[in-house]
């Protein structure tokens, strides 16, 4: 059942302003993988934002506007890097270079497009309750700040909030943080869970206790920090190897090992074209049911609706840790559904994780503090009564256990579908199954940057050459978490139009798939579902008087008014118009040149260096909610 | 001898909402085991079947004990004792 809402209508412009281009495009992907038919319509259409229609067989159409920041009145022209620039991305991704850094991925489009078809979906769930839901808005910038969420939360936690941490790597020398090189010239990826493999490997590299033991802790951090400092004789180590030997060490070791490959390289794997075809989400429907008649409309708890989010009165049973499970669970509460977060006896170790903020992890809170908590052992007789008993009465179960580990649990799909037929029954994985057999990758730990190393995303961001091969920055943990509520979202309207339960799977993999769809379809020589953007003139970070700023110039006309506003009109054909500008946006501070730049629609923004800023800047305000640690709102606004 | 235990918010309530403790100590174990005297159910959250919780980290000045003895790294005068849960992502 992939093509889960065949029958369902989007309707969007047929020309698009430039910067949205990438996000029409994502979401024209995600369309078709979903069955909808999608149209092109005239009347749809507008420089200042992106709007499109979205309907049911069983609704009118819901209208989505994709807007660019939150301040509606602010239109200033932005881009991809624009906006990963202006939301803090940037910096936090760069921090292992100790200099704000683009990514190389559309990935604050991805994000957006994600998004904007969520809204849409949940808004029409909404309006088949009853609901007067009529449009839903999402913002380019609300989905940068999303992503930023967690690491906002650490830098203005109340309690020592985090500044930025840097790698100290020597002048000229590439920064001493993952991923690793081999003699051979291989990089690669390491992970482990536990420091036991850590520590035996190195051991075995005969690298001294204490700095495999100060490695640990700065490899533990990378996945929230976004840096990774390790000690020079780790990497020296690695260095006097090749890749086959330091494969045999892991072997032998229990340390994990993934060579960062390419999207070609990805696109052979015998399941890669199949992902891509069927998009980031895996259906399958418990039973066919009978017609539709609305009874799953009305949440398994029988309440009605008491405001007017789309999914309040859902209940969610969310058993999911880290970062990408607790983050779909957090998008379905912002949506309005009740969730209800299972932790170990003695609550999730990670609410102690600093910096602190009234009492609990500023971090942790960023992803949860919208869910209720109820402390089972999952592995105990009595707790796995109890889940069965919370999934009977719930719309949704939510979790991202190890591969194998629900069989193991009866508490897969079939054990929950046997006791509630309706459930939409999620899993959030790390690799693009929930089997422990027969995908070679399940056998590593289903970590981002394994994912990132493996997808072929790192591959993709090393080639964009901002960094040696993936980011710090956790790319697929909060995109997965994006598509894992999405495909709840799908599900839940499936269970309306088919009056069926199902399963849906989505994991770190299916999100990189998503996140490099376009290239999966060049690979794969199929036509350009829409107009494929092409490659700006300009498209740097520049350090001026104070601050630093992101200025991009897709097409030669913008180049042109960015000469008439730097007076630099002589010369720009030449390869020197370039090196002036390094010296020319010197004279004026960031802030000033961009609202020169703003005036004459030239793609700008100030670098957010230091994430505690963002709440200072009125045109992301909206988006934050300052306290104890500043949250980052909704990206949702429904009408 | 006096070393520092830095406490993590989560067992402060077990503490009487102290974030340091002075406790004497001739390793990682014996400061833990008096810190336990005076804080009854500490140890508990930190230790179990001999060895620290897998989803704890402990640190004698930045070394993370698993790299050097474990619980029975030796403590010296003014050593600062920090506990830190695990962190990954996925």
């Amino acid at each position: 059942m992939n093509r889960t809402l065949t029958g369902c209508v989007i309707k969007g412009p047929k020309s698009i302003a430039l910067d949205f281009a990438p996000i029409a495009s994502s979401l024209l992907y995600q369309s078709q993988a979903l069955g909808m038919q999608t149209l092109a319509d005239e009347n749809c259409a507008g420089d200042e934002t992106l709007c499109f229609e979205f309907e049911t067989p069983h609704t009118a159409p819901v209208t989505c506007e994709i807007t660019r920041w939150e301040d509606p009145s602010r239109q200033a022209a932005v881009s991809e890097n624009i906006m990963q620039a202006a939301c803090g991305l940037m910096s936090v991704h760069g921090r292992t270079h100790r200099q704000p850094k683009p990514l190389g991925l559309n990935y604050v489009s991805t994000l957006t497009a994600a998004l904007a078809l969520q809204g849409s979906i949940a808004a029409s769930i909404g309006r088949l309750r009853g609901l007067p839901v009529s449009s839903s808005t999402v913002s380019m910038a609300a989905a940068g700040l999303l992503s930023m969420s967690q690491y906002i939360a650490g830098a203005t936690a109340s309690e020592s909030p985090e500044t930025t941490v840097t790698a100290r790597p020597l002048p000229g020398s590439p920064p001493a943080c993952p991923p690793f090189v081999s003699l051979d010239g291989v990089t690669f990826e390491l992970e482990t869970l536990d420091a036991g493999p850590w520590q035996k490997f190195w051991s075995t590299l005969s690298v001294s206790s204490a700095a495999a033991g100060k490695g640990w802790r700065a490899f533990l951090l990378r996945y929230a920090r976004a840096a990774s400092p390790l000690p020079d004789e780790l990497l020296l180590a690695i260095s006097k190897l090749t890749y086959h030997r330091i494969s045999q060490v892991c072997a032998r070791t229990g340390m994990a090992i993934c060579p960062v490959r390419s999207i070609d390289d990805r696109a052979q794997d015998d399941d890669a074209r199949q992902i891509w075809q069927q998009g980031p989400w895996s259906f399958s429907s418990f039973s066919s049911g009978p017609k539709p008649n609305g009874d799953y409309l009305r949440p398994a708890g029988g309440a009605l609706p008491e405001d007017d989010l789309p999914l309040s009165g859902f209940t969610v049973i969310e058993s999911c840790r880290r970062i990408q499970g607790p983050l779909a669970g957090h998008l379905l509460a912002l949506l309005g559904a009740t969730v209800i977060r299972i932790e170990p006896p003695g609550g999730d170790p990670l609410r102690g994780m600093p910096p602190m903020a009234a009492g609990c992890s500023a971090r942790f809170q960023a992803l949860n503090r919208l869910k209720t908590v109820r402390e089972i052992d999952i592995k105990s007789a009595a707790g796995k009564t109890e889940i069965r008993e919370l999934a009977r009465h719930a719309d949704i179960f939510l979790h991202n256990w190890a591969p194998g580990k629900a069989v193991l649990l009866n508490l897969d799909h079939g054990d929950l579908a046997a006791i509630n037929s309706s459930l939409i029954y999620a899993y959030a994985g790390g690799w693009a199954t929930d089997c422990a057999e027969h995908v070679s990758s399940n056998s590593m730990p289903g970590t981002d940057f394994m994912a990132q190393a493996y997808s072929g995303v790192a591959g993709k961001v090393a080639g964009a050459g901002s960094s040696r091969g993936g980011s710090l920055f956790t790319v697929l943990d909060v995109l997965g978490g994006v598509v894992a509520a999405q495909g709840v979202t799908i599900a839940l309207l499936n269970r309306y139009m088919n009056n069926v339960g199902a399963k849906v799977t989505s994991s770190l993999m299916s999100a990189a798939t998503l996140l490099c769809a376009e290239d999966f379809r060049d690979i794969y020589s199929l036509p350009a579902s829409g107009s494929k953007p092409s490659t700006s003139i300009i498209n740097d970070v520049y350090a001026t008087r104070q601050g630093r700023i992101a200025i991009e110039c897709p097409d030669v006309d913008t180049v042109l008014r960015l000469a008439e506003v730097l007076d630099l009109t002589a010369g720009i054909e030449n390869n020197g118009f370039q090196r002036c500008l390094s010296e020319v946006f010197l004279s004026k501070t960031a802030d000033q040149w961009v609202e020169l730049f703003q005036h004459a629609g030239i793609p700008s923004a100030v670098v957010i260096e230091d994430l505690a800023d963002l709440q200072t800047l009125a045109h992301l305000q909206p988006g934050l909610t300052p306290g104890s640690y500043t949250q980052v709102n909704s990206p949702w606004r429904f009408k | 001898m006096p070393i520092t235990i830095s406490i993590p918010t989560i067992l402060r309530p077990l503490t009487d909402n102290q974030k340091r403790i002075e406790v004497d100590g001739s390793n990682v174990l014996d400061a833990i085991e008096r810190m336990e005297q005076q804080y009854p159910g500490v140890k508990e959250k930190l230790i179990t079947g001999g060895q620290a919780h897998r989803f704890v980290n402990i640190y004698v000045n930045d070394n993370d004990i698993r790299f050097s003895e474990g619980l029975s790294t030796r403590l010296t005068d003014g050593d600062l004792l920090t506990i830190l849960p695990a962190v990954a992502g996925g």
